[in-house]
């Protein structure tokens, strides 16, 4: 199956539920936060190249406009997190009648989150 | 009123397919079906479409409306159009057969795995017949971002009619399988489109809360 048509079906989103939303949501977070776990193995494994390359790569994510990419990835985790505790609620077929409530529930709890964290990256440093 | 009746085209030996678009001036409250029926006739003979009822029953008209999948025959075209355009595609997850019908054999193929089906047949007479809802359209494949990637699913609709057509408990061993209800990930566009009201989505999850919870025999 080709790997554009893969995407546009999990991806596609406009005239769809919020609960197909909320499955590419979360989807995409995931995927993110995969490519960015790849990326810090990435970056951490510099240490063997010695202390200046592994303190030239802290000096970029410790720059002020690496706050825009850690509120990005507090996004994709705070999204991914509450949405896989709903899905994993949901899809042991618990509380399914009432699942749009707690799909409403469960983005209030991530803006909220993502609020509360976004104050902390950029308060304390 | 004035509508621009956008169609995907596709015909075998086509490399990629092509939208050709139509002017139609028509009733807002003209279903979509009648309006595909009067392009073939007076514009385009060799529009290739799937029909029959004409009222919600068979499934057989079953398309992508501007990006949502719906019955083109209970789909007004006033009810759908934006700024008086119309897209239409073939129902996704299908092999496409030509321009707007597809090859539903995928889903049909499914429902000989699934036992008992519909019919329970008792020495040789159907001793027993569930009228179940489902229309067999093909709509909640399409909708569902996992039968659209993941070819050996059985399907929203195969696996709520194969729960609903049991009769004491027991399910079919092949529902409780990877292609089966483990499959789904809950994004439950299948019962959101599903023309019927069948709710394939609601009943996946409470076969599996069955299985979890062992109210369930697998067979």
């Amino acid at each position: 199956m080709r790997m554009g048509y893969v995407i546009r079906s999990w991806f596609k989103v406009r005239g769809r539920g919020l609960e197909q939303v909320s499955f590419a949501a979360r989807r995409l977070a995931g995927i993110i936060m995969a490519l960015y776990f790849l990326v810090h193995v990435i970056d951490i494994s510099t240490v063997v190249l010695g202390k200046e390359v592994y303190d030239a790569f802290l000096e970029v994510f410790t720059s002020p406009s690496a706050i825009v990419v850690d509120l990005f990835l507090w996004a994709a985790l705070v999204i991914h997190g509450v949405l896989g505790v709903y899905s994993l609620v949901i899809e042991m077929g618990i509380m399914v009648e009432k699942r749009k409530m707690l799909l409403a529930l469960s983005w209030f709890i991530i803006v909220l989150f993502f609020l509360v964290g976004a104050w902390v990256i950029m308060n304390v440093s | 009123m004035k509508y621009r009746v956008v169609v995907r085209r596709c015909k075998e030996g086509w490399g990629k397919p092509e939208y050709k678009s139509y002017e139609v001036d028509v009733d807002p409250d003209t279903s979509v079906l009648d309006v595909v029926e009067k392009i073939s006739l007076e514009m385009d003979r060799a529009l290739v479409f799937e029909h029959a009822c004409h009222h919600g029953v068979c499934g057989a008209c079953g398309m992508v409306i501007n990006g949502v999948e719906r019955l083109a025959c209970v789909t007004k075209i006033g009810g759908v159009a934006r700024n008086g355009i119309v897209v239409l595609e073939p129902l996704r997850g299908f092999r496409v057969i030509s321009d707007l019908a597809v090859d539903k054999s995928r889903m049909f193929k499914q429902y000989a795995l699934v036992k008992p089906g519909t019919h329970e047949k008792v020495n040789g007479v159907v001793g027993i017949e569930k009228l179940l809802d489902c229309l067999e359209c093909g709509i909640c494949y399409s909708a569902c971002p996992i039968a659209n990637t993941f070819e050996e699913y059985l399907g929203p609709s195969v696996i709520a009619m194969s729960y609903r057509s049991t009769i004491d408990g027991k399910i079919p061993a092949i529902i409780d399988t990877r292609k089966g209800v483990w499959a789904c990930h809950a994004s439950f566009e299948c019962s959101a489109r599903c023309p019927a009201d069948f709710k394939p989505g609601e009943t996946i999850m409470k076969i599996r809360k069955g299985l979890l919870f062992g109210k369930l025999e697998v067979v």
